[in-house]
């Protein structure tokens, strides 16, 4: 049985990997995959938990933020297409209608 | 201008009006009391409808021609008024079943107010202690005074179908004119039919709101803007004094229904015994309220400036009704007074107040009338001091109530509610008489500068230096105004007490009582009465100027010649007032309403005889009385009379003949010789005259000193201070604002960025406060 804090190390791995591509990268795509590392990193932490405390909230948890998940990307994925659509690139660089 | 004869049948529409008040009395069977309520309600009605319609029908020639811009309406709203006024006097005076002393009616309570009161140390709210009725006070001064704002409405409103109605200027602005006047009668009814003291006050800033609007008629003159903005707020200084009089009333009785007050006004609120020092300040402050409606002194530069208005409004406001409303105060506190019937004591020093004003006001006034040229500046000094003679009257009759010499007492305040009816009358027909005067005179100029323009090139100026209202424009105007001359001679002898015509009765019996309340009470009233005794020969002197300088002598413009009395609707209101004025002073003295009006419990109008009251007018028993009777009519009848004579007596032209007592009158206004007073003319106290004194100016200085550095220190701290701090909370929030902006720079990363040092710093938070 793998420690729980080995677990919740990955996670914390798998999360800054997340939030360093989501600062970094312009590309609107790979930011939106890495928003879903993130969130995944946050479910592996909740998987974690919920085995080392024997607790079914946890796996509850999971379960719903994955469908939340899947449900933003496909918002996500909309929004991108609108932008190309309008704006004809996906770059987050020249995107910045919210200015001001 | 139409013929006179072809206009009577457009009083068709009144007469739905006029039926009002049989029907209901023979097919409904209404008592009058209870129909009383429609006195005020029905010309409520009319007030919007004549605004509304005027409005959309404005310009239209029926509405001009048939309904005369809405004075139709309102005359048949009048009109109403006046036969129900009527049907209650009636009843009153043949004594019906219905009515006792007073006669109170209470449909419905109107408003019910929470009272606050502190028992021991615990302040408690007691539901409904006050309660604020609908009702109707009826004795026999309200009728006096309800029959004469009603019939002078209906006779004025009569008088302005021709005065305004046949006016260029006025085209098209009359609904506003007939609206305003019948709004100003809702209030004057309903003050003077009022049964407690706040909606006598609500119908009080009415009519002071309706003076305000129709002084401001034309509103677009300056002189007439001005004039409207002193008069209302003159009279708003006073109606402060009127509410803290009111409220101080209200702490002593709990109430202000006249039934509570009036019944035993020693009592105050839970049974306590009222002390004379508190009732004498809330006495004085209702007073102060009264002199600023009535224009007294030091409130009474507003009333010569009202003339600016159109001579309907002077003739009925500020001469015969509105300006009366002030007396009715005065005599709604006798009551508090009469120490006969549950009265208080010791108010003497408020009574001596009363009359020591209206003596100085009568006498001030009569003096600046001597050397005014506007002949409505005349009748406006002259009415300030015939209602000043009104007031000495009441200050007598109160003072003598106060000392429980109530015979004489309620005499000499019957007397002067009875000069108030009699001035009331005559003062109305002067003002009338006055504007038939100016129209045709305006008219007649603008005839005369026609036929000039069919010779000359100069046009454009259209009145230039000419004042219609300008005695030294007139003269001679006997022979071409018969009827206007012949109602203007009523009326001016009414107002000098000329013995056996209207003001006589009523005056004789104010100065009489003046002096005996001197003579045999109290000293100090020995100012009042010298100065109404030398006011009597001053009336006698500036009311014959007047009319000698506009009746006699020789034409002093070549307009007078142009002159003709042909305006319709103008002479009628003349004729019916130039008959109550001769005749209805006699008529109501030898009913004795002095007695009558001044104690309503007790007395009755009855036929007195003929000899008797005749001996009781000039040879009463009290020798000192007899002397004062004799020296006034001396002083009225003759030397003033003949003084005036003297300076602007004279004979007309030859060749034109006026009426035989007219024309007799000025014959004998010529033969007293001439004297030449140009000297007396230029001295420094005829010019203090004519510049009123110098109240105006002392006012003016006194406001500038005073009241516009702090009004302009408001202004300062205002803008500077109140404004300056919210201006300053909104700058420097718009400073921010643009530094805040600047974080926000629609990039996503820095976005991420944020919601990540956020949920950083949260953690680091959360970590440090669980260790």
């Amino acid at each position: 049985m793998i420690e729980a804090s080995w677990i919740a190390g990955l996670g914390v791995i798998l999360f800054s990997i997340g939030l360093l591509g989501a600062f970094t990268r312009k590309n609107a795509i790979v930011v939106l995959m890495c928003i879903e590392v993130m969130l995944n990193a946050a479910n592996l932490n909740f998987v974690a938990g919920a085995s080392h405390y024997s607790d079914v909230d946890g796996w509850v948890f999971t379960a719903i933020a994955i469908a939340i998940a899947a449900a933003e990307v496909a918002i996500g994925l909309a929004i991108l297409l609108s932008l190309y659509s309008t704006q004809e690139t996906i770059s987050l660089e020249e995107a910045n209608l919210l200015r001001n | 201008m139409g013929d006179s004869k072809n206009e009577w049948e457009l009083l068709v529409p009144i007469v739905p009006f006029l039926l009002v008040a049989p029907s209901l009395k023979f097919l409904a069977g209404w008592e009058s009391v209870e129909a009383a309520f429609l006195i005020v309600v029905v010309p409520l009605l009319t007030f919007p409808a004549i605004l509304v319609v005027g409005q959309i029908y404005n310009g239209n020639e029926t509405w001009k021609q048939r309904y005369k811009e809405g004075g139709i309406f309102g005359l048949g709203a009048l009109s109403l008024s006046l036969s129900i006024a009527i049907w209650i006097i009636y009843d009153y005076v043949v004594g019906s079943a219905h009515f006792e002393a007073h006669s109170v009616v209470d449909p419905f309570s109107w408003l019910t107010f929470d009272v606050i009161e502190q028992t021991g140390t615990q302040w408690e709210v007691s539901t409904g202690f006050a309660d604020i009725g609908v009702g109707v006070w009826i004795d026999s001064v309200t009728l006096m005074l309800l029959f004469v704002a009603t019939f002078l409405c209906f006779l004025i409103c009569w008088f302005s179908l021709g005065y305004m109605n046949t006016d260029k200027i006025n085209e098209d602005s009359n609904h506003r004119f007939y609206g305003e006047f019948v709004l100003f009668a809702i209030g004057m009814f309903g003050m003077v039919l009022a049964d407690n003291f706040l909606w006598l006050f609500i119908f009080w800033e009415i009519m002071g709101l309706c003076s305000y609007l129709l002084i401001g008629f034309y509103y677009w003159k300056d002189s007439a803007a001005y004039a409207a903005k002193k008069a209302f707020l003159t009279t708003r200084v006073g109606d402060v004094f009127l509410v803290v009089g009111l409220l101080m009333l209200y702490d002593i009785y709990g109430s202000l229904d006249f039934a509570v007050l009036f019944d035993n006004p020693s009592t105050g609120v839970g049974g306590a015994v009222v002390e004379s020092g508190e009732l004498n300040w809330a006495l004085i402050m209702l007073f102060i309220g009264a002199v600023g409606k009535s224009a007294q002194f030091p409130l009474h530069v507003w009333l010569p400036d009202a003339m600016e208005g159109p001579t309907p409004v002077s003739a009925l406001i500020h001469a015969a009704t509105m300006v009366n409303a002030g007396l009715y105060l005065v005599v709604r506190m006798v009551p508090f007074v009469d120490v006969h019937v549950n009265g208080v004591a010791g108010l003497e020093e408020f009574a001596l107040t009363v009359a020591w004003i209206g003596g100085i006001t009568a006498f001030m006034a009569a003096a600046i009338a001597f050397v005014q040229n506007d002949i409505k500046k005349v009748l406006a000094y002259s009415t300030m001091s015939q209602l000043a003679y009104i007031f000495t009257g009441l200050g007598a009759g109160l003072l003598f109530l106060n000392i429980d010499e109530h015979h004489a007492g309620y005499f000499v305040i019957g007397a002067s509610m009875f000069h108030l009816f009699n001035h009331a009358m005559a003062k109305g027909m002067l003002f009338m008489a006055s504007g038939s005067v100016i129209h045709e005179v305006h008219h007649a100029h603008d005839h005369v500068r026609e036929l000039s323009e069919k010779y000359s090139t100069n046009e454009g100026d259209d009145h230039g230096d000419f004042d219609p209202q300008d005695m030294r424009n007139m003269g001679g105007l006997a022979a071409r105004m018969p009827v206007t001359a012949t109602a203007m001679m009523l009326g001016s002898m009414s107002i000098i007490g000329i013995p056996l015509i209207g003001g006589f009765w009523s005056k004789e019996g104010i100065i009489a009582e003046t002096w005996a309340a001197c003579l045999h009470e109290e000293p100090l009233m020995l100012v009042p009465a010298v100065l109404v005794l030398a006011t009597a020969g001053m009336t006698g002197f500036y009311m014959t100027r007047m009319w000698l300088m506009t009746f006699a002598g020789p034409p002093k413009s070549e307009v007078v010649g142009h002159v003709h009395e042909t305006t319709p609707w103008i002479k009628e209101p003349l004729i019916i007032l130039s008959v109550i004025t001769a005749l209805g002073g006699f008529a109501l003295a030898l009913l004795g309403a002095s007695d009558y009006l001044g104690d309503p419990h007790h007395a009755e109008l009855s036929y007195h005889g003929l000899l008797d009251t005749l001996e009781h007018a000039f040879l009463p028993e009290d020798s000192y009385l007899r002397l004062v009777g004799w020296t006034t009519m001396l002083l009225a009848m003759v030397i003033g009379p003949v003084i005036a004579s003297r300076i602007h007596g004279g004979r007309l032209i030859d060749g034109v003949e006026a009426s035989p007592l007219v024309s007799w009158l000025v014959d004998l206004s010529s033969r007293f010789g001439s004297q030449d007073v140009s000297e007396l003319a230029d001295s420094q106290l005829a010019e203090a005259l004519q510049r009123r004194l110098y109240f105006d100016d002392l006012y003016e200085v006194a406001l500038a000193k005073t009241a516009i550095p702090f009004a302009a220190f408001s202004a300062w701290f205002d803008a500077n201070v109140i404004d300056g701090v919210i201006k300053q909370i909104e700058s420097n929030s718009a400073t921010g604002s643009v530094q805040i902006r600047r974080i926000t720079t629609g990039s996503a990363r820095d976005y991420i960025l944020m919601a990540a040092v956020g949920m950083i710093s949260i953690f680091a938070l959360l970590w440090g406060v669980s260790n």
